[in-house]
């Protein structure tokens, strides 16, 4: 069993979870409240890597990134060493393919808040925190808890991107889904086996406690 | 509950983040033709000098790209010295590095494969034209050296044209091996470093190809620029008895000796 | 522009835009008094509300309450919703369904302190008749029951001007009296400007002091019932009294 590639693994997960989740509660709001011309296009932009294949986002952070582009070598002066082949590379590249699995989520769950609800909370003058904090975070959390979820277990399997900007260097940008495939390279179907059954096992559990914490919420908020 | 969850994932994020590694653990990549003989040489190193290493093994071309590309490698195990020399002149390298191994291809067959594991290569011959071999491995001629030189004995053996259609490409060598053994395929051209592991000899048959067929596979090894005192012992380690004592076992021609 | 008397008291609306809603708007309502406005669906009815709620912005025109300005396009001023005395009854009551009915109530009593908003809640609920009902959801409640929690927390408010729309329209008849008599005992004890946006003839002929008729976002006529029945100032009033449905 590669220990450090499931304690980098779900680092990644939780530091990906803690970027993109604030971000996306922004953004998702902003989106399903605004009205402004070429939502559509923003919309279909941040959809993109659902459909894009992981390489091709991939190729791309690699030449955005890489020692050769402007950004790589800003990066490099300011940091001393590059991005891509190191775990904060991983981590934006990682937040990058999440953009539609968090804010798609969050976003549906904005727009499913009555408008008429913010405008009772305006005339009950609460004040635009108190609002966000006790009307509308409390509607919207099952659908936030639902990005949170798909976007830690779509890390802890992401390969692709991965792959292509992490390199495979152990303790950095091993995660589990690369070790599996190390391991299946290696001949070592058995240290593959137990990695794979523990990255299901983790999936499962993860993906259950989100039904579990949604119905109940459903159930309270019905 | 939200205020909760969203602290304690604050919290681990941050302490998550400042990680990286302080101490001298170099990155070491390796062609994969060298999985199991650096493995059990760094194994010994690692048990003598109470240092350790990260090892990283894959396709020689694809770490020369990674390299280029700023990865943080301190040393680089090539199974093909052009790479090296190419990283060398673009001034990637501490210098043009040292031959450390001459490796060798062999043909390998999985049990029960209608296919016999013949180094002439004049049963696959016959397998292409009886319809036997219908998928055969290699590595990606384009980044691994192996595919390269399997093309070039392939092609020294007239068999290129007709087998080109039926290739699995492996994007290492022993990714090949992983799929010439795994009973998709009906044989492969494979390193002999590879089959002679344990792992991978019981799984099927093999025989070695004639080395004048295709071009030699010098394999050269070089210290990057960043390379700290753990790699520089690695590096001279790799060319010490012990070292080359396994890497010997594993079926390769060492500088200054001959097969 | 005619600027409407900057009463010391009571309600003045003067609302002026050719677009995106056309409107054409005067109206003053004093305290105690119950202005009913009524008109088709899409007459600007709902939209002078929200203007007057502080929910939505025209382009010109002023409002004032009680002597202070909310609105005032040549002066640029706009004082926002949630610092406007309101309360306002929406027609989907749009109660926060996550929270109790005494949580809802408790929600528009930001200014009192902490500890006295939960008492000042219950005794707002019981004055609505909603005994027993603090704890319950929304979704626990009836149409009724949750309309009531909703006049609640629009009084939750003191509010200097109270706007009701279409509160009744998704109630049945005998909790639509009973609504009605209900809001005719609060008016009688809180002396505020009422404006109550409705379909109904009965809730005009029951409820209203003066109505005012609007179609396309302009006034038509206002006056009492008696007289704009008795009096229509064009066809158009007429057929559009004559549309209104009678509960009796």
């Amino acid at each position: 069993m590669d220990w450090d590639a499931l304690w980098l693994t779900l680092r990644l997960g939780v530091v990906t979870v803690a970027i993109l989740i604030p971000l996306a509660m922004i953004v998702g709001r902003w989106l399903a409240l605004t009205h402004i011309r070429g939502k559509g296009l923003l919309e279909a932009t941040l959809a993109l890597p659902l459909v894009l294949p992981p390489t091709v986002v991939g190729f791309y952070l690699l030449v955005a990134f890489g020692s050769g582009s402007w950004f790589g070598q800003t990066y490099q002066k300011l940091f001393g060493h590059a991005l891509v082949f190191t775990f904060e590379g991983l981590v934006v590249a990682s937040v990058i393919v999440n953009i539609p699995f968090a804010v798609q989520p969050v976003q549906r769950a904005f727009e499913s808040i009555p408008p008429d609800l913010r405008d009772a909370a305006a005339t009950c003058g609460m004040s635009w925190w108190r609002m966000i904090r006790k009307i509308e975070l409390p509607l919207a959390w099952p659908g936030i808890l639902t990005g949170l979820v798909l976007t830690f277990a779509h890390t802890l399997g992401e390969f692709g991107v991965v792959l292509m900007v992490g390199g495979s260097i152990p303790g950095e940008t091993k995660t589990v889904a690369i070790a599996i495939y190390d391991r299946v390279q290696a001949f070592d179907d058995v240290g593959a086996g137990r990695m794979a059954l523990l990255l299901l096992a983790i999936s499962l559990v993860t993906i259950a406690l989100s039904y579990i914490f949604t119905q109940r919420l459903g159930r309270r908020y019905a | 509950m939200l205020r909760r969850v969203f602290l304690s994932a604050v919290v681990l994020a941050l302490t998550a983040l400042p990680v990286r590694a302080q101490q001298d653990v170099p990155v070491i990549v390796a062609a994969s033709d060298l999985q199991f003989a650096v493995a059990e040489i760094a194994e010994n190193f690692t048990k003598q000098t109470r240092r350790d290493l990260k090892l990283t093994f894959g396709s020689s071309g694809n770490f020369a790209r990674q390299i280029q590309q700023g990865a943080p490698f301190q040393m680089y195990l090539s199974a093909d010295e052009q790479f090296v020399f190419n990283l060398a002149g673009k001034g990637l390298t501490l210098d043009r590095g040292t031959l450390y191994a001459i490796g060798r291809i062999v043909i390998m067959v999985p049990h029960g494969s209608p296919l016999k594991a013949d180094g002439t290569l004049a049963d696959l011959k016959a397998g292409l034209a009886d319809g036997r071999v219908t998928k055969f491995s290699i590595a990606n001629p384009e980044h691994a050296p192996y595919g390269a030189r399997a093309v070039e004995a392939l092609r020294h053996a007239g068999l290129w044209d007709a087998l080109k259609s039926r290739l699995v490409l492996g994007e290492n060598v022993s990714q090949a091996a992983q799929f010439a053994t795994s009973g998709g395929a009906q044989g492969g051209i494979i390193a002999y470093s590879l089959v002679l592991s344990p792992a991978v000899s019981k799984l099927g048959n093999y025989a070695l190809i004639d080395d004048r067929w295709h071009e030699p596979l010098r394999q050269q090894m070089v210290l990057l620029k960043n390379a700290g005192e753990t790699a520089r012992l690695f590096y001279a380690y790799m060319q010490s008895p012990p070292a080359r004592a396994i890497m010997r076992k594993y079926g390769f021609v060492l500088p200054g000796e001959s097969s | 522009m005619r600027e409407p008397d900057a009463q010391p008291f009571g309600l003045s609306v003067a609302l002026r835009q050719d677009a995106p809603i056309p409107l054409d708007v005067d109206l003053s309502v004093a305290p105690g008094e119950l202005m009913a406005l009524v008109g088709p669906s899409g007459s600007g009815k709902t939209t002078t509300l929200r203007a007057i709620a502080g929910l939505y912005r025209p382009l010109h025109g002023r409002i004032a309450c009680n002597g202070s300005v909310w609105f005032d396009s040549t002066a640029g001023s706009f004082v926002p919703a949630r610092q406007r005395r309101i309360g306002l009854v929406f027609q989907s009551y749009a109660l926060f369904p996550h929270l109790t009915a005494i949580e809802n109530v408790m929600e528009a009593l930001g200014d009192l302190p902490a500890d006295q908003r939960r008492d000042h809640a219950r005794t707002l609920l019981e004055r609505m008749h909603l005994h027993d009902m603090d704890d319950r959801k929304p979704a626990q409640m009836s149409g009724g029951q949750q309309q009531r929690v909703s006049v609640a927390r629009a009084l939750a408010r003191r509010p200097d001007v109270l706007l009701l729309d279409e509160p009744f329209s998704a109630v049945d008849r005998v909790t639509r009296r009973r609504l009605r008599r209900e809001l005719a005992e609060i008016r009688r004890d809180l002396p505020m400007p009422v404006i109550l946006v409705t379909h109904d003839l009965d809730d005009v002929t029951r409820l209203a002091d003066r109505v005012c008729v609007m179609d396309r976002g302009a006034i038509l006529q206002r006056g009492t019932l008696d007289d704009v029945m008795r009096q229509p100032a064009n066809a158009k009033v007429a057929e559009l009294l004559d549309l209104l449905p009678d509960e009796a």
